[in-house]
């Protein structure tokens, strides 16, 4: 039964689903969450520059946004976040900080546009 | 993937907030005419943010791709 494309992690042991799992989707679930969540910290980053945000409320609303999307991609796995993922850290805080780079970013740059400029 | 409409979502959402980024900067220039301080953009200002932000939400939750199932027997014809 291995010309079938499963890459299984450990032998199959068909009674604890846990130990034998998809690792190539859950790959792909990972890529998922990563693209959500830099894109929403870009978006979040020229709301907090049009806002006007200065320090730490700019930082404060920086997780707020993180919030909503981790959130909003419990909301997309239905809540049954075993189904997709190992672990509940994956989807809660994987990424946080990447988009926290391109947060600051794109909060300096729309901040400059609407309020130097 | 071609046009779905998460894409089109996305894009109005990120229109919307350039929209705003527009009406802010009149704005401003019409506060340093009548040299008042800025304490926060006007009301419907906000609102489109908000509207972009809901937008953009979604676009970015529909667009990047489904949720596969990782474990091993529940796939359906794999």
């Amino acid at each position: 039964m291995a010309g079938h494309g499963e890459s299984e992690k450990k032998s199959s042991d068909a009674v604890n689903d846990l130990q034998t799992f998809r690792a190539e989707n859950l790959q792909s679930n990972m890529k998922v969450i990563y693209y959500s969540r830099t894109f929403l910290s870009i978006i979040g980053g020229v709301i907090a520059g049009i806002l006007g945000f200065t320090g730490l409320t700019g930082f404060v609303f920086y997780f707020l946004m993180m919030a909503i999307t981790s959130v909003a991609l419990i909301a997309k796995a239905k809540f049954s976040i075993h189904t997709y993922f190992d672990s509940w850290n994956r989807v809660l805080l994987d990424g946080f900080l990447g988009g926290l780079m391109s947060f600051v970013l794109f909060w300096t740059f729309a901040y400059d546009i609407v309020h130097i400029f | 993937m071609g046009f779905s409409v998460g894409f089109v979502a996305g894009f109005v959402g990120v229109l919307a907030l350039c929209h705003a980024a527009n009406s802010t900067t009149q704005y401003k220039g019409l506060l340093k005419i009548t040299e008042d301080d800025f304490s926060g953009p006007p009301f419907n200002v906000v609102v489109e943010l908000i509207v972009g932000l809901v937008l953009c939400t979604w676009a970015a939750i529909t667009v990047p791709g489904i949720f596969l199932s990782i474990h091993p027997h529940s796939d359906d014809n794999r």
